[in-house]
Formats: C-alpha cells, structure tokens, sequence
C-alpha cells in the first residue's frame, strides 16, 4: 500500500464528524497509513518476564515477578493507581531502567517510544520549524494529515512556551507520531487536552496506526475502558498477580453507545486494582 | 539598562564622595588627606583624558582577556561535561584553582614575561578563567531531561545538539556569569597593573599613590565605575540580542 | 520608604563613628606615648632612629615612642593629620605637595644631608660622565616619585627630549636591570646601591653611580616632620623627641658604636648578610654627616628651595608654598 497523501478534494476536514475515515481513491475501505514494511500482527511482541524492580535506595519491590506481553496491535493501556510502579515499567520497556531480575524479551520490535507530558520542545524555533526537522521525509505527508487532525495548523509558526498546556501536548505527541516505531508508551501524554479533542486523537491514532502497539498509561478509568483493547491492570507488589489483563471495549467510533459493557469494564478495572 | 546602570553607580559614587567629605569637614582635614569637591573637580578636568585612555587600554586588555577565558571556559567546559576521569579530574581542578588568589601571582608573571600587553592580558584571563569555566561545566553537565527526551529517544542525539540544548535552557545563568566575569577581568587587571605593570588604569592608580594624590585616585575610580558599567551593559545588551537572534522572530 | 530612612540612619552612624574614632586618636598624642611612622622599611636608612629606641633615648626623656615602618601606601604626613601617627619621615617633594593642598604640617629636621638617590649603571657597557651621555639610554623611573623629577629636571637641563630617551618603568624587583634591559636604574646608594653593587662587583662588573648632586640638581630626601598642631600644643614633646632621635643618629654614627648600630638594624633586617650592612653603615654616614663639621639633622634652606622651585617648574604644585616658612628647626634648639 502506497502512502496516503491529504490532496484537495478529499474532503474538508472541517465539518465532517471527527474520526470520518479518510478514503482515498486507491483505499475505498478506510485509510491506513502505509507500514508494509513493518511485522504483522503475529510477528511482534514485547514481553516481561519475571520482571523484578527496586527503587534505588529501597529495600521493598516495586515490580514483583512481573509478567506481561504485548503482542497485538492496536491501543492498549496500563492502568493503576499513582504510585503503584506504571511510569517504572514504562521505563523497563523502553530500557531506561535496569530490571534486577528477570527478562525482558522483544521479537520484531526495533523500537519502543516514550513519551510523557513533561516534556519540551526546544525555545530556539517555532515547532512547525522543529516539526520539520524532526519529521523524515517518507512520513511528511502524515505530519500533514495529523497537524490537521490534531488541529495544530493555526500555531506552527509559534514557539512551544507560546502554546497553550494541551495545544503543547498535542504537538509533543504528533512528533512522536511521525517517527519510526513499533511500540509507543504514552505516559499521560495528553493529560492537559480535554476530552473531546483527546477522544478524537485516540481515535485518529487508532484508524491511522494500525499495526502498531500503543500502550496508554492513563488515570481515565472511563477513557481507558472506552478505547482501549488490552488493559494492564497494574496493582501493589504485594498482590498476585501484580499486572491483570482486562479486556477494553476498544471503540472505533465515537458514537458507540455499549454503555452495559462500558460499565462492566470499568467495574472490573476498578476491583482489578 | 544601562542608563540605569550608569545612575546607579553616579548614585553611589556621590554618596561615598559625600561621606568622604563629611569626614573631611567633620575633622577639618586638609584636601591633602580627603580633597575637596573644588580639587577634585579640578583634578577630574586636569587628567580626565589621561585616565579615560588608561581605562580603555585596562578595557581593551579585560575584555579580550575575557573573550579569551570565555573561549577556553566552553571548550574545556564542554568537553569536561562527561562523566568521564577526565571530565571529574576538570571538575575537581577548576574548582580547587579558581579559590587561588591569581591576583597573587601576577609579580612573578611579570618577572618572567615582562611588563608588556601579554602578561596583563594573561592575568586578566586567568582571573575569569576558572570561575567561568565552573560554570560551564555545572551548566554542561546538567541534562534538560524534558527535551533532550525526545533526541535520545529517537536517536537524534549528538554532542552538538546537546550543548546547544543547555546553552539555550541556562542562556540567562551564562550570560549572568559572563557579565561577572567582566568584573573579575576587569578587577584583575587593575590590580595587575596596581602591582606590576607599566600601563593601564591600575599603574596610573599607583603613581597617583606615590604622589599621595587622593582626588586623583578618586576620578581614577569614577572612570573605571564609569567604563564597567557601560562595559557590563553592552554585555546585557549582546546577551539579549544573542538570545533575540537564536529565537528568531517567531509570530506570536 | 522606611528602607531609605533606615539606610540614611546607617550612613549617618557611620560617619559619626569614623568622625569620633579619629577625634580618639587625635586625643590620644597629648600622652607621652607617641608613633614615629617611617617613610621605607626598618634598614639602614632608619639607623638612627632605632638606635635611638634602643639605646632608650626617647625614655630618657620620657617618652613612649612607637617606630612603625613605611610603605608605598603608607603616607606620614596624611598619618600626622589623621592622628595615627604624631612624628613621621618624608622627602621633600612630599612636604612641598602636602603644603600645597593645605596639610598642616612641619619640617623639624632634615636626616639626610645629601640625597642618597643615584642611579647604578655597569661601567663597562656605558659611560655616564655628563648629562649629555644620558641620551640614547635606557633610564628606570618610578613614576610618580621623587626620581621622576629628578631626572626630568636633569633631562631639561641637559635639552634632552622624552624621545631621546627611553624612561622605564621601575617596580621592587631588580630583573631589567640584571638582564640589561634597563642601563640606568635608580638606588638608594646606601641601601640598594651596596647590595645590588656588591653582587655585581663580585660577579666581575663593575658598577658606577650618577649623582644629580655633581650636576647641580639638589632634591631634598628623608626629613623629620610634625604637624602644627603638636608644635603649638606638644612643644616639649616635639623638642624631646627630636634631640632624642638626633642623639640617636649622632651616636648610631659613631664609628666606635659600629657594631651596636648595625646589630639595631638587623634584628629588623635579616635578610642582608653582615658585611653589607656595614657597608651600608658607612655609606649612610657619607649621606648623613658628609663632612666631619655638618651637622646632623640640620635644616638645609638653601636645597628646600630649590626642591621647591624644581616642583614648581614641572607643575608638581601650581603655585609656591614657601616652604622655608615650615622649616622649623627652631622648635628643636
């Protein structure tokens, strides 16, 4: 599959409902970014073995015999209260942090990407400037499509610290977007957005990323329960097993109204925790 | 800024000319101890062009002096940011050497190389030198872990990169650094001169000692208050257009 | 705006605490106990004065004295007037300056005779017989003081231009001229002069020395000096301890007291070895008391005004101070 360009006559962007899927001539059937390149669905995984982890300094685990596996695309969460070790295994995943035993095993993942709400861009350029830098140049025309999606075209010639909180969120997570990835963990990455532009990026993210694996560290009982497919329930080092694995309604389009299982997810995170 | 500036230290000046002459008039003191406003009027017309090209030869020693110890400081800074021996061994040296009063060795400097140009302007560097190059070195070798995330994250990450990531974040604590410092080179180099040179604001100091001459002393040091704070504001001034020039003019 | 008044109630008290503690030390000269400040360093120079307190002179005539040395941030004269010090030792040039910006003080004796200010050269690279061999030369200064304007007036004399000659600036250490930059540098001939003319003698040079005295220039050095105050109010202490210090140079001089003047010396000066400080003795003596009929710590009027006039005709005062009017030997008869 090609990649898909925004060309004119596509269809505004404006007006249409938010995650309207973006047909092109040559992909009647929905538009998804070409990754062909990348493994299928059967071909990745990333997985923690027996994970165990101690702050530095403290004698209590974190991380207890922790097991969990990532495997299938698409937009997964870990859930659990503050505190309980979330950001830390987000850290093991990428390699930041050094387990003290166990194993952490990746087949067909060249990448793992983090990122968090913490984060700046550099003050010396406008971030359309720094967007350009930081984009190649085989995923230009999806920095197009995304700047649109994410709303940002009207402040690209700005500063970061011009921006406002969630418009700074925004832009952070478009550039981690646009790279090379199979894995990315966003820890409360869009935390300062509200809720019906966040739900409009997830969706986006998910119609746009099929095969990848998304792993979204989030608070949102009712987000996560919503679009997320596999949840991680993380919980105590004291409890076992520490991570559960729920399954999310992984909605794909904003009007779904499964209330009953929506609810029934979330019980069931909630008293996983 | 540096209107301001320069009020500030006339504002000062006065007043500490004001106490010396209320001590003066307090005792009855004779202008040859503390000088009267109309001597040191007269003096401040009899040798102000004297004086002004002193300070500028001690300006023009302080600054390239700086410019030097600026260069060297981010070199050696930036390549002793790691966390290798060799950046702990600069870390370790720099901070040790820069509480050595280098004014102290400015005799033998003098000895060995002479009165000329060059060992003033030596004196003047080292002076800055170590306290600058500190300050490199904390500057450089603390990471900005909120941007520099994303680069080391992505690979992007080069040596380059990051030293201009820190610049920028820490542009305020450098430019306060090097507008210090230009005190220091400028400190330095009277002093220098006050022991053992044959030129410059401090040597004229110095005759004026041996002549017991206050009222020349005292527009001596107007001038130099005079030439640092105009010095100090071009700095603020260089500093901000630096700053202006690597943001660019972005619309707001 | 309470912050300002505060600052200005700071200013104001520490004005009046300087003010006071002055007026203190300005209190305390009607003691005996009285500061003599130098115009160098304890050496040969101040032979006199410290046998003088050692030999107990000054208790002999009741009086407490205090020999503090000099320096080139030390002023005497400025001392005299801030009350921290209550005699002192100064050159001519010195007084005449003082004078000129209103200091109140006086001249009670005149050490040195002759000025002992020469400039040493190596007699086998140069010549320096008349005024006119300074020309092409390489002569040390020290800007500012009293050889400046000794040797400009000898330049003057001679019609020689700045630009036929190259002044360099002279600071404490010797090394110019050992390296030969310098060809004439200046001395005090009974101190300097004997050490850095012994070490070169010993290393085969021959050294001479240029005296403006021969060519007419006579600059009057080291002097005793009070200020007027003390002369109206003190005049038994200023006469008391002016015929002790005298007394002190008169018998420091002696060629049978030799060894007692240079052992007063040395337990300040360690540093010179033995035989050159009796050189230095006898050079001292030859400033001192050149002649056997001179007598010692008697005021040269003749020399006072010609240092005076010397000042005048390089603008070192704008106008005459009369010196001769602060000569007091008066106060010591």
């Amino acid at each position: 599959m090609q990649p898909v360009a925004w060309v004119p006559g596509m269809g505004s962007i404006r007006g249409e409902s938010d995650c309207s899927p973006m047909v092109s001539a040559r992909n009647p059937e929905g538009m998804a970014i070409d990754r062909s390149d990348r493994p299928r669905e059967s071909d990745m995984h990333l997985e923690c073995r027996h994970i165990e982890f101690f702050y530095p300094g403290s004698p209590k685990p974190v991380l207890r015999d922790l097991c969990m596996c990532l495997a299938t695309p698409g937009f997964h969460a870990l859930f659990g209260p503050s505190g309980v070790g979330k950001t830390s295994l987000a850290k093991l995943l990428t390699g930041g942090y050094t387990a003290a035993s166990g194993d952490i095993v990746s087949d067909g993942v060249d990448t793992v990407l983090y990122s968090h709400n913490q984060e700046r861009l550099p003050g010396w350029s406008s971030v359309g400037r720094h967007l350009e830098r930081i984009t190649p140049d085989r995923h230009a025309a999806l920095k197009e499509i995304l700047t649109a999606k994410f709303e940002l075209a009207p402040y690209l010639n700005q500063r970061f610290d011009q921006l406002s909180l969630g418009q700074q969120n925004r832009i952070n997570l478009l550039r981690y977007l646009v790279q090379d990835f199979q894995v990315l963990i966003m820890d409360e990455s869009l935390a300062n957005v509200d809720e019906q532009t966040r739900s409009r990026i997830v969706l986006t993210m998910k119609q746009a990323f099929p095969e990848v694996i998304f792993l979204y560290i989030s608070h949102n009982v009712v987000e996560v329960a919503k679009f997320c497919s596999d949840i991680w329930v993380l919980r105590d080092a004291h409890k076992t097993p520490q991570v559960m694995k729920i399954q999310g309604q992984d909605f794909k389009d904003p009007q779904s109204t499964d209330l009953p299982s929506l609810e029934k997810t979330m019980l069931e995170m909630i008293n996983a925790a | 800024m540096l209107p301001r500036r320069i009020f500030q230290f006339f504002l000062i000046y006065c007043l500490a000319v004001a106490m010396l002459a209320a001590i003066k008039y307090g005792l009855g003191l004779s202008d040859y101890v503390i000088p009267g406003p109309q001597l040191l009027w007269k003096t401040l017309q009899s040798e102000l062009g004297r004086y002004l090209k002193d300070a500028a030869d001690t300006m023009t020693v302080a600054v390239v002096g700086q410019l030097l110890s600026i260069l060297l400081a981010f070199a050696v800074g930036i390549f002793g940011r790691r966390t290798t021996w060799l950046g702990s061994f600069i870390k370790v040296a720099a901070y040790n050497v820069q509480a050595y009063p280098i004014v102290a060795i400015a005799p033998i400097i003098f000895i060995l190389l002479g009165d000329g140009f060059f060992s003033r302007l030596l004196i003047a560097a080292m002076i800055c030198y170590f306290p600058l190059l500190l300050s490199v070195l904390g500057i450089m070798s603390e990471p900005i872990g909120d941007i520099e995330h994303f680069y080391r994250q992505t690979g992007r990450m080069r040596w380059q990169l990051e030293v201009k990531i820190r610049a920028f974040e820490n542009m305020h604590k450098l430019t306060t650094v090097v507008a210090g410092s230009s005190t220091l080179a400028m400190a330095g180099t009277i002093v220098a001169e006050f022991i053992a040179a044959n030129a410059g604001i401090g040597y004229s100091i110095r005759v004026a000692l041996y002549q017991s001459d206050l009222a020349k002393i005292l527009v001596a040091l107007f001038i130099i208050g005079i030439t640092l704070s105009i010095y100090q504001g071009i700095l603020e001034l260089c500093g901000g257009l630096a700053k202006r020039g690597w943001v660019g003019r972005v619309a707001a | 705006m309470k912050h300002s008044t505060d600052t200005l109630l700071l200013a104001i008290a520490f004005v009046v605490w300087i003010v006071a503690g002055l007026w203190a030390q300005n209190a305390a000269a009607s003691d005996a106990a009285v500061t003599y400040r130098l115009k160098w360093l304890k050496n040969m120079s101040t032979v006199g004065d410290l046998f003088a307190l050692r030999q107990g002179y000054f208790r002999e005539r009741g009086l407490d004295v205090t020999i503090k040395p000099g320096g080139p941030e030390r002023d005497a004269i400025r001392e005299l007037e801030l009350g921290y010090a209550q005699f002192g030792v100064a050159s001519a040039d010195q007084v005449i300056r003082a004078l000129a910006k209103g200091a109140p003080v006086i001249v009670v004796a005149q050490l040195f005779q002759v000025n002992p200010l020469q400039w040493i050269y190596r007699r086998d690279r140069i010549s320096v017989e008349t005024l006119t061999d300074l020309k092409g030369k390489t002569l040390g200064v020290t800007f500012g003081k009293n050889d400046e304007i000794i040797m400009r007036t000898l330049l003057a004399r001679a019609q020689i231009s700045d630009a036929q000659v190259r002044l360099y600036s002279v600071r404490l250490d010797y090394t110019p001229f050992f390296k030969g930059v310098v060809d004439l540098w200046p001395v005090y001939i009974n101190t300097q002069g004997v050490e850095i003319g012994g070490r070169l003698a010993s290393s085969g040079e021959p050294v001479g020395y240029f005296n403006p005295d021969d060519h007419g220039v006579r600059f009057v050095a080291n002097s005793v000096v009070t200020s007027q105050d003390m002369a109206v109010r003190h005049p038994d202490i200023v006469r008391n301890f002016v015929q002790a210090l005298l007394k002190g140079w008169r018998q420091a001089l002696r060629i049978d007291n030799g060894s007692l003047a240079v052992e007063a010396v040395r337990q300040y000066d360690r540093d010179s070895a033995l035989h050159v400080l009796q050189e230095q003795l006898q050079a001292t003596r030859s400033i001192v008391q050149p002649t056997p009929r001179s007598v010692i710590g008697a005021i040269d009027h003749t020399a006072w005004q010609e240092t005076e006039n010397i000042m005048l005709q390089h603008r070192q005062i704008a106008k005459p101070v009369t010196v001769i009017k602060y000569l007091r030997a008066d106060m010591v008869r």
